[in-house]
């Protein structure tokens, strides 16, 4: 059998566009967490983002107000959150579980006029140099802008975190929320930003679905991404290169086990479907076995409100 | 540059507690000033007060003569005034570079140099690249001020400051102390140890119940008259009788190990010793060096060899702390509200916890509330519980109390042996001197006590035999009335 090594570029490139969404959400997700906040709505932020970014295109024409939109739908909801978790003080877990339930029901309520009709096509960079390198050319060149922030986010996140003096306050509240009261930072403020870029990048994460993706909408349409959103952040032990590692993972497993049921192979579909879930998190575990690190990147103060008492 | 703080007319208002009524006192620079004071005397509350953590209702501050408005930790940094907690305002996870640069508007070289000028300076050595969580105390508490000196203040107030450190690392504190103060800092130091007032400090105020009850020059001033001035009474003080103790054993410890899988848990290396009816083992040791593991070990919370634990002729290495119970030993931990009560139960409720087996208090699955009730409040009268509401939630019993509770829990049942960790920590001077004298009753009775106490006062004046943990590692028992405080340290700080 000869195999094009165009169409193996083409494939990586398509396990690396089902990796986008994911992408996004976990970075968003991380900072959010890495701030000390837990916030299970990930699949309702990125649903919402879904069905904003695709009415918008729908409604307006424009891909820019679409994409912007979805990010500033992303925040919005995530301001619920963030209100009622750091001013109202409530559980974070709770609050995240409802913010989900909230963000399906209602896109699919917003959503129901919007089903059947056909998206735009989102313009697609360095189209021109497709066919310049082979096996390369497919991956590096014709994406869309999206694509290319996806996967600059998690170095630029790293470098945040590590290196500039924001993604340092960003941890201490995180490690130490009334020591860094104390020291005069802001706890609150600091938790409402880390919140609302969390929405952002979900909501970029869905609407990256609707309108790049497969450019349509489909009630339910995230399938359950934002929880492997949420579970990359976790096994990667709150580390963004390891996200990138896992998104790759689960993407290029679940185009595969598509292509083995359809070639046909012998093995139960209920366990190809599985599989992707399965392999990330043994992959993830294994690579994340350090326990040190584990306790140096593990946001001490994670999901427990902060209450500053006078 | 002469610093002149005045405080005025403070007055804060919890509910429930006046915290600071109508406090007014004065420092000026060049002398050591020591704010001395029981728990809930107040005094913390001025220090937060002064350090913009806590807002007053009522009164106000002047540094030099300008009023200070301080609403926020930052307000007390801007006008010069530095502050190290009692509980250590650190970022475990952080290096201690990241500590340092987090508050600070200095470029990172600029920085650096200046750090390494204050190390050089007072002599300090701190590894800037290592994370917060690998230091000792000691080191935090330097790490801490570090991150005052960076600013130069004018002002630098120490909360409690020796309460983790060793004997040497406090008379090393207790050096830049007095350095700092020779180059122009004023120096307020809060403590309610008496002997380290007389040792370091120029004029000390006393707070109780929120009021300051007299501020006078330490010349005048003894440990006594100190001490009677802070609990406003004449304290008696209780010395442990020396008698003849029965050479009957009723613990022994053989080889004794425990690998921990945290790497932040201390790993216990060949645990032996063995302990007699009617006697005091203390065991001291800087916080940190194995005292939880060994007290969990001894509990039953980690479970080890069956032969290596022998008690009372029994091999009860593998048996759980319940089934311990039952061989008559009883426990108290260090964390009173984590790990020896549940906070939101009632009184009654946590005095049950540890009597599952006792067919008083359960009948066929049900329990037997009256009979808990009367023997909680028993247990209240007898251990002279501050509290008749025995449906009380144990959250909002004070330190002493629940201690108190815990202790009187434990003995009601009359064990052989208690093993108790930290049992004072935290304590006001009455409530010490209460659970020490219960402590002292129980080894009169015949009955043994592994003390595992990281205050050397306290093992000094409890123990019959004392012997060190450093780093899981047990130093050979010593006879009580052959160890100094100054011996305990080195071996402490694991020297010989």
């Amino acid at each position: 059998m000869i195999i094009d090594i165009n169409f193996v570029g083409l494939i990586i490139a398509s396990i690396m566009a089902s990796a986008v969404p994911l992408i996004l959400a976990s970075c968003g997700e991380l900072i959010t967490e890495r701030s000390g906040v837990l916030n299970l709505g990930v699949e309702g932020m990125m649903i919402i983002g879904a069905i904003s970014g695709f009415a918008l295109m729908t409604v307006t024409g424009s891909l820019i107000i679409a994409v912007f939109g979805a990010m500033l739908a992303g925040v919005l909801i995530s301001t619920i959150f963030a209100f009622l978790t750091q001013t109202l003080i409530t559980n974070h877990v709770a609050t995240g579980l409802a913010l989900t339930i909230f963000g399906i029901g209602i896109s699919a309520m917003i959503g129901k006029n919007f089903v059947g009709i056909p998206g735009k096509e989102f313009p697609v960079l360095f189209e021109g140099l497709k066919d310049t390198i082979p096996l390369l050319s497919p991956i590096l060149f014709g994406h869309s802008i999206v694509f290319y922030f996806a996967f600059a986010l998690p170095f630029i996140t790293s470098y945040f975190l590590k290196k500039t003096k924001v993604g340092l306050i960003v941890r201490a509240v995180g490690d130490s929320p009334e020591s860094a009261s104390n020291q005069g930072i802001n706890v609150r403020l600091v938790r409402y930003v880390c919140i609302l870029y969390g929405g952002a990048m979900c909501g970029l994460g869905g609407a990256y679905l609707s309108m790049i993706y497969t450019p349509q909408w489909i009630e339910n349409m995230t399938g359950g991404r934002g929880w492997i959103a949420l579970a990359l952040v976790v096994f990667s032990t709150w580390n963004p290169i390891k996200i990138l590692i896992g998104a790759m993972i689960f993407g290029g497993l679940t185009i595969i086990q598509f292509h083995m049921q359809a070639i046909g192979v012998r093995i139960p579909v209920q366990f190809l479907t599985a599989l992707p879930y399965i392999v990330t998190i043994i992959v993830l575990v294994v690579i994340s076995r350090d326990s040190r690190k584990i306790r140096l990147s593990t946001p001490s103060s994670l999901g427990k409100s902060f209450h500053k008492n006078n | 540059m002469n610093t002149n703080l005045k405080i005025s007319n403070v007055t804060k208002i919890y509910p429930g507690c006046i915290a600071n009524d109508n406090v007014s006192l004065e420092f000026n620079s060049g002398k050591i000033y020591a704010l001395l004071g029981e728990n809930g005397a107040g005094k913390s509350t001025l220090v937060k007060i002064l350090s913009g953590v806590v807002i007053p209702d009522e009164g106000k501050i002047y540094l030099n003569k300008n009023i200070l408005k301080l609403n926020s930790p930052s307000d007390a940094k801007k006008n010069d005034i530095g502050m190290v907690f009692q509980h250590f305002n650190l970022f475990e996870t952080l290096s201690v570079f990241e500590n340092l640069i987090i508050d600070s508007d200095e470029q990172r070289e600029n920085l650096k140099e200046k750090i390494d000028t204050i190390m050089k300076k007072y002599n300090f050595s701190v590894d800037l690249d290592v994370p917060v969580l690998n230091l000792s105390a000691g080191q935090k508490q330097k790490v801490e001020i570090i991150r005052c000196l960076i600013r130069s203040p004018k002002v630098l107030i120490m909360d409690e400051p020796t309460s983790v450190l060793t004997e040497q690392e406090t008379s090393e504190l207790f050096l830049s102390l007095k350095k700092f103060s020779e180059e122009g800092i004023l120096i307020i130091y809060i403590t309610h140890k008496l002997k380290e007032v007389m040792q370091l400090c120029d004029e000390v105020a006393v707070m109780r119940r929120g009021k300051l009850v007299s501020v006078s020059q330490i010349n005048n001033e003894n440990i006594e008259s100190l001490a009677n001035k802070m609990v406003g009474q004449d304290l008696k003080t209780i010395k442990k009788k020396k008698e003849n103790t029965s050479s009957e054993q009723l613990i022994k410890i053989t080889n004794l190990n425990f690998k921990s899988e945290d790497p932040f848990e201390t790993n216990l290396v060949d645990i032996n010793f063995s302990l007699n009816r009617g006697e005091c083992l203390g065991i001291a040791g800087i916080s940190g060096n194995g005292q939880s593991e060994l007290f969990q070990v001894l509990s039953g919370e980690i479970i080890s060899n069956k032969n290596s634990i022998e008690f009372n002729k029994n091999f009860i290495g593998d048996l759980n702390p319940q089934e311990r119970r039952e061989y008559l030993m009883a426990f108290s931990p260090e964390d009173r509200l984590e790990q020896a009560a549940i906070p939101q139960m009632a009184i009654f409720e946590n005095v049950a916890l540890n009597n599952f087996k006792s067919s008083n208090f359960f009948n066929n699955g049900l329990i037997n509330e009256s009979k808990i009730k009367e023997h909680s409040k028993k247990i209240i009268s007898e251990f002279n519980v501050n509290t008749d509401n025995i449906d009380l939630k144990s959250q909002f019993l004070s330190g002493g109390n629940l201690q108190k509770l815990i202790i009187g829990r434990e003995l009601i049942t009359s064990p052989d042996l208690l093993i108790c960790f930290n049992p004072t920590w935290g304590l006001d001077v009455g409530a010490i001197n209460y659970i020490h004298e219960t402590l002292i009753k129980i080894n009169e009775q015949n009955k043994s006590i592994i003390l595992i106490s990281t205050d050397t006062d306290e093992l000094l004046k409890l123990s019959d035999k004392i012997s060190v943990i450093h780093r899981g590692k047990l130093s050979k028992i010593m006879n009580a009335e052959d160890v100094t405080s100054e011996k305990l340290g080195i071996l402490m700080g694991g020297g010989n």
